[in-house]
């Protein structure tokens, strides 16, 4: 029995899994899911991919009203795998409207710098994290660069 | 006294020997020959190599190039060298600690800016965490084009280098070549060191930063024999100056 199988009623997933659009969670279950999937074999953390999504208001379709705005959201995609024979890989998403995510370093120790990696570039804060330091940007660095609002042109002190 | 002392601007432990010396004076113009020969064919070079024109870099010094042949040999270490060859992007993380191995280097020390990147930042100027040209951190003497440039072009820029020092000994002063055109930027406002249009509280700045990377002797060590900010001063003259002379002879 696949991960998706013995996942999919007890997380409400979609019948089928889609390799472009992994299954989006509510916050509340990430750990859990998490943990799940570690009994079931997932022990390899392969990697975490935050997004930033800023406040968008989508086009009026012609005679229609415009459709409402869509609020400024974090997206932070986990990727987990089981290594051996038949090895296989599963991704989840939570979206959150706050860039604050429960940490997983208590599961996978190699979630470490990958969540200090995404803290730095996208300003996702992993809760409970426990050294959520920068990690690639100077230490005094302010702001979080691949954030979509983050202006090309800021004026960085003292090289920009 | 046979030689024009004023006129020297290069400090050697042996001169102060031969000035004591009755008759001995006169064989320093001799010395400096040998001086200049010695200094312009043992440029040892330090490798602040990051990226991509580092592998051009190592062909410069292999059989086919080969610039051992006018002296030039790698070392890995600051303490050695006498030219800086900043070979890749540097990023605004790494910028403090190129200058402060450029700190580390002992007088007189030059620096060649290698490739785009380390010239203007090329395509990756732009990018929040790239530095817009190595000159803007320290002060280059050599731009060799390219990306990357050849290994062969690696050897002529050291000979460009070489008669620049040669110059230098000669009493011309130390020629800087110009920066190679490059397209608009977006923060043009980073002009290189030396420039009379530099912000001066930029190098400042750059300084300080270098400075307070360490603890404890570092925090607190003095500039350079040679200020940065001193040259940029004595530079900005000079071109005041010159404009002056023009204006009058008009």
């Amino acid at each position: 029995m696949s991960a998706w199988e013995a996942l999919r009623e007890r997380f409400d997933l979609p019948e089928e899994p889609s390799a472009e659009e992994p299954p989006v969670i509510d916050v509340s279950r990430h750990v859990e899911m998490a943990a799940a999937l570690k009994e079931f074999g997932f022990t390899m953390y392969v990697t975490v991919c935050a997004t930033h999504f800023p406040e968008e208001a989508p086009k009026a379709k012609k005679g229609e009203d415009p459709p409402p705005p869509i609020p400024e959201h974090w997206e932070v995609a986990t990727v987990l795998r089981r290594p051996g024979a038949r090895s296989e890989t599963f991704a989840w998403r939570v979206s959150v409207e706050r860039p604050v995510v429960p940490t997983l370093f208590p599961l996978f120790a190699g979630a470490d710098w990958q969540e200090r990696e995404q803290y730095d570039l996208v300003g996702v804060i992993f809760e409970g994290h426990p050294d959520l330091r920068r990690l690639m940007m100077p230490e005094d660095w302010d702001g979080h660069p691949l954030r979509k609002d983050y202006a090309i042109d800021t004026r960085v002190h003292p090289w920009r | 006294m046979a030689v024009d002392e004023g006129s020297r601007n290069y400090e050697h432990p042996a001169y102060d020997y031969m000035e004591r010396m009755p008759g001995l004076s006169l064989a320093m113009t001799t010395v400096d020959k040998v001086l200049e020969w010695s200094a312009t064919n043992s440029l040892w070079i330090f490798p602040m190599a990051t990226s991509c024109c580092a592998i051009e870099f190592i062909s410069s010094a292999a059989a086919r190039v080969d610039i051992d042949q006018i002296g030039s040999v790698v070392r890995p270490t600051p303490r050695h060298c006498d030219v800086m060859i900043v070979a890749g992007t540097i990023t605004v993380k790494m910028a403090p600690r190129v200058k402060k191995l450029w700190e580390q280097m002992p007088e007189p020390k030059w620096c060649i800016a290698m490739g785009s990147c380390a010239i203007s930042g090329d395509f990756y100027r732009d990018i929040y965490s790239v530095v817009p040209g190595i000159d803007t951190v320290v002060p280059v003497d050599v731009y060799i084009p390219g990306c990357p440039p050849n290994a062969d072009q690696v050897l002529h820029g050291l000979e460009r280098l070489q008669a620049m020092i040669r110059s230098d000994r000669a009493g011309g002063g130390m020629p800087r070549e110009e920066r190679p055109e490059t397209a608009k930027m977006i923060n043009p406002e980073n002009r290189r060191v030396g420039d009379p249009e530099r912000d001066p509280s930029l190098t400042d700045a750059q300084h300080d930063a270098s400075r307070n990377l360490g603890v404890g002797a570092n925090s607190d060590r003095t500039r350079d024999a040679r200020p940065i900010g001193d040259i940029a001063e004595d530079e900005a003259a000079d071109v005041r100056g010159s404009v002056d002379d023009l204006e009058e002879g008009a």
